[in-house]
């Protein structure tokens, strides 16, 4: 029996739980007195946090560093138009304030990080992971197992998606199921790759369906088990996962015990970070390649140097936006790789530097030696050189 | 006749929508599956194991009749629903897109 009771207005609220045996008068107490903390308010941040609120759990927290941003909202529904340039945490916090009153609701507007979240993790019974990046993923899966907290999962690209709940009972954490991250640039980002906008809303409410699910001790949840969401094919498939007693988090004797570097851990530098690289050189797999900024590049294509501006991107993306000179996607420049001279000067460029940083690096290993990569990609040309240009 | 599936990110390195089918000379194992997929897409090499030792890469799994098997010899058998392409080889990778 929780120690909260509703109001006649909350139970007016959610007569829908009440009438239902499953959930009743007891479960919405629970909901009431439950603690989840959303790790991003992004995509699927967003409907976590708008059907937890809408749902009636009782407190709910938010992490966020970022800024909306226009590009977030084919996908993150807690944020509007207006809200455009705000703190993604004042955002959603306001949505959820004015769908539900009576919750409260804790915004951090930080990064989370190894300094931090052991702390904030300790205001709260669940953890929902709406976050982007590798680094924080490991980060969020260590500081649950480390804080016992159970860990609901998920994450999507392009049209697919995974979801799971890790670090519940006896059931396996994210390390059992990816002891590592991929080398940065390897996997693209949604940034790099696209993501149906609906995509993170159906993850995101499988996430809200599983937080709820945990606090109510209803239902079988996902723990060891993999849902693959693929929206194209509208196909759900659910894979047995097993807790891998050798794992370094939760296995049987494990080595990790604080909480560590996650940059350091995922690379030199997060894959999204990549898009605001700046300086002499990019960060790879295997070290670091010569860059060049886009005005310096401007100013040199200006002064009618001899450079050839190679475009790896797709077709699609050339549609948008291009700079001239040959284009030879990422996947052909294998075999493609005659078209090019070598003895000439060679800026490589995608959208934000990750796929031509990998060309750069190919044409490198096979002898090209005046081959720069374009930092920050077209989309730093774009704000930078030259505003008129379509982003994307 | 196998039956394999990619993630997205490695289906478009490979250049190829859907399933793949591919021939499997000998036994039905992880390592003859990857080396006839890698041996008709070149790019896909060094992608889900190392290119050197063949141990798998720790952000991919590979799934049979919806059973992890990672873990196992990558010369055990393949299930015979999978062997006889009825069902298909999955190759699972780690996103972090949210």
């Amino acid at each position: 029996m929780s120690s909260v009771s509703l109001t006649n207005e909350e139970i007016l609220r959610y007569s829908r739980h009440l009438i239902m045996p499953e959930v009743a008068l007891a479960g919405q107490e629970k909901l009431k007195a439950a603690r989840v903390l959303c790790v991003g308010a992004g995509g699927l941040g967003s409907p976590i946090a708008l059907y937890l609120a809408a749902a009636g759990i009782g407190t709910i927290g938010i992490v966020d560093f970022d800024v909306v941003d226009s590009t977030n909202l084919q996908r993150q529904i807690i944020h509007t138009t207006a809200d455009v340039g705000r703190s993604k945490v004042e955002s959603a916090a306001e949505k959820i304030s004015a769908i539900n009153p009576h919750i409260e609701v804790r915004h951090f507007n930080v990064a989370l990080s190894s300094e931090n979240a052991l702390e904030i993790f300790s205001d709260f019974d669940i953890v929902a992971d709406g976050t982007d990046n590798f680094a924080t993923r490991y980060l969020v899966n260590d500081a649950c197992v480390l804080s016992r907290i159970p860990y609901v999962y998920a994450s999507v690209f392009r049209f697919e998606g995974q979801a799971s709940v890790f670090a519940a009972g006896d059931g396996p954490c994210y390390r059992c199921l990816y002891p590592e991250p991929p080398p940065p640039g390897t996997v693209p980002s949604c940034a790099e790759g696209g993501v149906l906008g609906v995509l993170p809303g159906l993850l995101g409410v499988i996430q809200a369906t599983e937080v709820i699910k945990l606090v109510l001790g209803a239902g079988d949840s996902l723990v060891g088990r993999l849902l693959l969401v693929d929206a194209l094919s509208m196909r759900f498939r659910e894979l047995k996962l097993a807790r891998n007693p050798d794992c370094p988090v939760c296995g049987e004797n494990p080595t990790v015990r604080h909480l560590i570097d996650y940059e350091e851990f995922c690379g030199v530098r997060g894959e999204e970070r990549h898009n605001d690289a700046i300086g002499g050189t990019s960060a790879t797999g295997s070290g670091a390649l010569p860059e060049i900024q886009p005005e310096e590049l401007k100013a040199l294509l200006d002064r009618g140097e001899d450079i050839v501006v190679l475009d790896v991107r797709e077709p699609h993306e050339r549609e948008i936006s291009r700079l001239g000179g040959p284009a030879i996607p990422l996947g052909d420049l294998a075999e493609r790789v005659h078209e090019l001279d070598s003895s000439r000067d060679i800026v490589a460029y995608c959208k934000v530097g990750v796929r031509s940083a990998k060309a750069v690096e190919f044409l490198r290993s096979i002898g090209f030696r005046r081959v720069r990569n374009l930092a920050g990609g077209i989309d730093a040309w774009a704000k930078r050189v030259d505003p008129s240009m379509p982003r994307y | 006749m196998i039956r394999v599936e990619l993630p997205a990110h490695l289906r478009t390195l490979a250049r190829v929508d859907g399933q793949i089918e591919i021939e499997v000379v000998g036994a039905v194992t992880q390592r003859s599956v990857l080396s006839a997929l890698e041996a008709r897409y070149p790019t896909l090499r060094g992608t889900m194991r190392d290119h050197v030792t063949e141990k798998r890469r720790p952000f991919v799994r590979f799934f049979a009749c919806g059973e992890d098997i990672s873990l196992k010899s990558p010369d055990s058998p393949l299930p015979e629903a999978v062997a006889k392409g009825r069902e298909t080889f999955l190759v699972v990778g780690a996103i972090a897109g949210g």
